[in-house]
């Protein structure tokens, strides 16, 4: 997939992560999540935006590294891929800015506890790495399912 | 004001006269469902007067103010009727009934019966 | 009661008939002069009060009786239209409209209508008591002389006096809207045979008996006794407007007989006109080729068509399996027919959004009046189509929203002829079909939103933080009005501050599946567009609680509900099950299979609400906290994202914004 140009900041945990901006619909404060039964850990269940159902997934337990606390700052990145709407959980959002193609490295195996399958890359900015996600991957459906799957058998 | 007596087989029409009437200052001092009730209530309360519905079970209007006035001559009885008893009315009235007042009811005109038979 | 049965029709007739009241009202005052629309307003009064008369709702038959009498006097010219009268009048169909909604939510329909019947009484009165004295003593004039006597009469009438008895013509005059004039005639004509002897009556005898007369007839009475003791002897009967008494003389006999063809063409007028009335409701009946269909009857259609629906998707499988062409083609036919009859019924429940839109000119009317502006609404489109529930649920919205435009958006007439404006606002409501959806838009030339002022609100409200701020375009600040407890007014108005924001707005109608989008421009006014869809999937549910969620039960899997007494339940081989009607019903705890979270304390209950659904000839009881009522939901699918989720077909937004799951009763069936 091509680089992202402009990437919308936000965090998780301390570290910083950026998503394409052209993914992101938009940023919304939580609302009250109503819980879907017996689907994964990490899908927590469907807020109402603007009239459409959508999917809410706590990014940091998708991303496997812990879960997210609620607080004023959080917020829900509303991104959009294959024609599923879906919210991330994230810790707070806060800028927007440009990326030049060049200050982009692949990613190593793991960052900030990440595993590599779910970023595109490392951008190095002045004082600070941004991890740049692979949202195809992140909301990858089948692995979803499969997930699913095992807890529907009760 | 004056002592009366509400008879009507349908509760929520006695509940609609009685309110109509207290409002006006008088007095309901009972309620009879049937003519027969009617006529047992009259010779007890001795109200001054007693508005009969037409139509009821049992004992009907015409032929409870034909009782009532045995009992008393100058009993003070009022119709309600519905539209379509024109003649049960006249009987009534023939029988003695001070008046008549048709259903619907207003209060204007219950106001006005009352005034002018007493 | 047994009108009962015919509340609806009497509802339904009510409504179309205050609606035509309210449509001419507005054309009047357009057009005070013209009577002919005083005679429509007039007829849908006339017919109200008839009907509710019949219901035994008295104080809609004596309001609109009250509204008959003034409008009477308009038409027959005694009475001319001011703004004032349509003030009252408009007050009036408000407090009518007000016990027709009552009554259509299970009141009585009863409300104090006396303060505005002692003004229609005092309009009645006041305003024209001069043309109704000489009305009346024109009518004594002309009934007074309408006697003859033939010879035989006359020689009884010379008995009759040489043994001391005096004539009199004693004319009767009615109340106009007495009843059972028979009987009342009956009355008078036995206090009469009491005071003397009745010897002429004009009308006949048979005439009067048979009601052929209209509200006063004449007699001839040899009495003894006094006119005044006569007169107040006949007054003292209820109904009875005036009573005239006059010597009688042979003198007049020659006169009278113009007079009495002048009183008789004058009867004639009367039934023709409202022979010409009943014609033209006839003709108006005609014209429109519909039936009245119950909306029930239609959602009881949709319920069944949904279970047809699932059987077709059973028989799509079933014969892919077998793949059997005959079989293959029949199957698809038969879909795609479903599918049609589907579309069908969902275009039965389209209603014109005129029925919405009706209320607003008189509205608009009333705002600018309590505001002191000048407004015109332009309506277009009222013809436009919408399923029912979205009519239903988006006209409080739209009052909304439209008020708000009138109290923030248009400016007084002042401040208007200051920017160099027409002191006349201009409110243009538009709704009109464009591909899958419907758009109504609120368009006003007022003054626009204030970005200053919606930005610091939402800054001091924490919904924006200024660094947000400074990147908003003007089209991302607007829909912050939206935003839950949002209000740009100054001062919390009694016209758009009712305690409630524009998020109630945009909540109702995102559970329609609808959006709202604004666009403005400072000084020039601002536009609210709303986007909803043409048709709905839409499902008749019953709401349920389960802890602190709301669940939705489809209607047309539920039997019954049952409250369940704790030592009713019982379990066999470990399962928990009840007695439904002699059958052995298991039971399935929605907290359990759903795995909801305990965090409402549970006190020992001693009853469980279960909904029984079936399947078949398969029933099973879920086990609910409560039953919250039935509703009408908006189904959404859950998206691609979830594939097969465990016993949830869909969700729906609920009135307040927040979603509900919609149980697939299906996958909870056991046995």
């Amino acid at each position: 997939m091509n680089k992202p140009s402009k990437v919308i900041v936000f965090q998780l945990n301390e570290e910083q992560y950026g998503v394409d901006i052209t993914q992101v619909i938009s940023i919304e404060k939580l609302t009250e999540i109503t819980k879907v039964p017996k689907t994964s850990d990490f899908i927590k269940g469907i807020i109402n935006i603007r009239g459409e159902i959508t999917p809410i997934i706590d990014l940091k337990d998708r991303l496997q590294i812990g879960r997210s606390e609620y607080t004023d700052d959080t917020r829900v990145l509303i991104v959009q891929m294959n024609d599923v709407q879906v919210g991330l959980i994230v810790d707070s959002a806060s800028d927007v800015i440009d990326i030049d193609e060049g200050s982009i490295d692949p990613p190593p195996k793991v960052i900030g506890g990440v595993s590599e399958t779910f970023i595109i890359g490392v951008a190095k900015l002045k004082e600070r790495l941004l991890i740049l996600l692979d949202m195809e991957h992140v909301l990858d459906l089948d692995e979803v399912n499969e997930i699913k799957s095992v807890t529907n058998e009760s | 004001m004056a002592t009366v007596l509400v008879t009507d087989d349908a509760a929520f029409m006695r509940m609609q006269l009685k309110d109509i009437l207290t409002k006006q200052g008088h007095e309901v001092v009972g309620e009879a469902s049937n003519g027969q009730e009617a006529i047992d209530m009259y010779s007890e309360l001795q109200p001054e007067l007693v508005t009969m519905d037409i139509t009821m079970p049992e004992v009907d209007g015409v032929a409870a103010v034909k009782e009532i006035k045995k009992i008393n001559p100058d009993a003070t009885v009022i119709m309600c009727s519905a539209m379509g008893q024109q003649g049960m009315v006249i009987e009534a009235i023939q029988a003695g009934a001070k008046d008549f007042i048709v259903k619907p009811f207003t209060s204007e005109r219950i106001e006005e019966a009352l005034a002018k038979a007493l | 009661m047994e009108t009962n049965q015919y509340i609806e029709v009497f509802l339904d007739e009510s409504r179309e008939h205050l609606q035509a009241v309210n449509d001419h009202l507005l054309e009047l005052e357009k057009q005070p002069e013209d009577t002919s629309i005083v005679g429509e307003i007039f007829r849908s009064a006339h017919t109200l009060k008839g009907m509710a008369a019949t219901m035994g709702f008295e104080d809609i038959s004596s309001l609109t009786h009250k509204m008959e009498n003034v409008l009477d006097l308009i038409r027959n010219d005694q009475l001319v239209v001011t703004t004032e009268l349509i003030d009252i009048t408009f007050n009036c169909l408000e407090t009518l409209e007000e016990m027709v909604e009552s009554i259509a939510e299970g009141g009585d329909g009863k409300k104090d209508v006396s303060d505005l019947v002692n003004q229609l009484e005092a309009i009645e009165k006041g305003e024209q008591p001069a043309s109704k004295e000489s009305e009346n003593s024109s009518n004594t004039v002309e009934t007074v002389t309408a006697l003859e006597v033939d010879e035989y009469q006359k020689t009884v009438m010379d008995q009759a006096k040489e043994q001391g008895f005096q004539s009199f013509q004693v004319t009767v005059t009615l109340n106009e809207d007495c009843m059972l004039k028979q009987a009342r005639v009956f009355m008078v004509f036995e206090v009469l045979e009491d005071l003397g002897e009745v010897i002429k009556t004009v009308p006949s005898v048979e005439e009067l008996e048979e009601e052929q007369f209209d509200h006063h007839f004449s007699v001839l009475l040899l009495t003894k006794e006094e006119a005044e003791e006569i007169r107040s002897k006949v007054m003292k009967i209820s109904e009875i407007k005036q009573v005239d008494l006059s010597p009688f003389s042979d003198r007049k006999i020659e006169k009278q007989e113009n007079n009495q063809k002048e009183g008789t063409q004058k009867e004639k007028t009367q039934p023709e006109k409202s022979e010409n009335n009943k014609q033209q409701s006839q003709k108006k009946q005609a014209q429109s080729k519909s039936i009245r269909v119950n909306i029930e009857r239609i959602d009881r259609l949709m319920n069944l068509f949904e279970e047809v629906v699932i059987d077709r998707g059973r028989l799509e499988d079933i014969s892919r399996k077998i793949g059997h062409n005959e079989l293959i083609e029949t199957v698809e036919h038969m879909s795609r027919v479903s599918k049609d009859m589907q579309n069908m019924m969902l275009t039965m429940r389209m209603v014109p959004i005129e029925q919405v839109f009706n209320r607003f000119p008189r509205m608009i009317r009333g705002l600018a009046k309590d505001l002191d502006k000048k407004i015109e609404l332009e309506i277009s489109g009222a013809e436009t189509e919408l399923d029912r529930t979205v009519i239903d649920e988006i006209g409080d919205p739209l009052v909304h929203l439209i008020r708000n435009s009138v109290d923030h958006g248009i400016e007084s007439p002042q401040e208007r002829s200051a920017k160099g404006k027409p002191e006349e606002g201009h409110l243009q409501l538009t709704a009109y079909h464009n591909g899958n959806h419907v758009y109504i838009e609120i368009e006003d030339d007022g003054a626009g939103i204030n970005r200053e002022k919606v930005e610091s609100k939402a800054i001091k409200n924490g919904i924006l933080t200024e660094e947000e701020a400074e990147k908003l375009t003007d089209e991302e600040v607007y829909p912050l009005i939206f935003s839950s407890g949002f209000s740009t007014a100054e001062q919390v108005s009694d016209i758009s501050g009712r305690g409630v924001g524009l998020d109630v707005v945009k909540n109702t109608i995102e559970s329609l599946g609808g959006q709202i989008f604004i666009t403005s421009t400072p000084d020039q006014g601002s536009k609210f567009t709303i986007q909803l869809p043409l048709t709905l999937s839409i499902l008749s549910a019953m709401l349920v609680n389960v802890q602190k969620e709301t669940y939705a039960i489809p209607l047309s899997f539920i039997e019954e509900t049952v409250m369940l007494k704790n030592d009713e339940k019982m379990f066999v081989n470990g399962q928990a099950v009840m007695d439904f009607r002699g059958k052995v019903v298991p039971l399935v705890s929605i907290q359990t299979i759903f795995e909801v979270p305990q965090n409402i304390e549970q006190n020992d209950k001693q009853d469980e609400a279960v909904v029984v659904v079936k399947k078949g000839d398969k029933l099973t009881g879920l086990v609910v906290d409560n039953f919250m009522g039935q509703k009408e939901v908006v189904l959404k699918s859950l998206g691609n994202y979830f594939k097969d989720v465990f016993a949830i077909s869909g969700a729906t937004i609920l009135g307040d914004g927040s979603i509900s799951l919609i149980i697939d009763p299906n996958a909870l069936m056991k046995g």
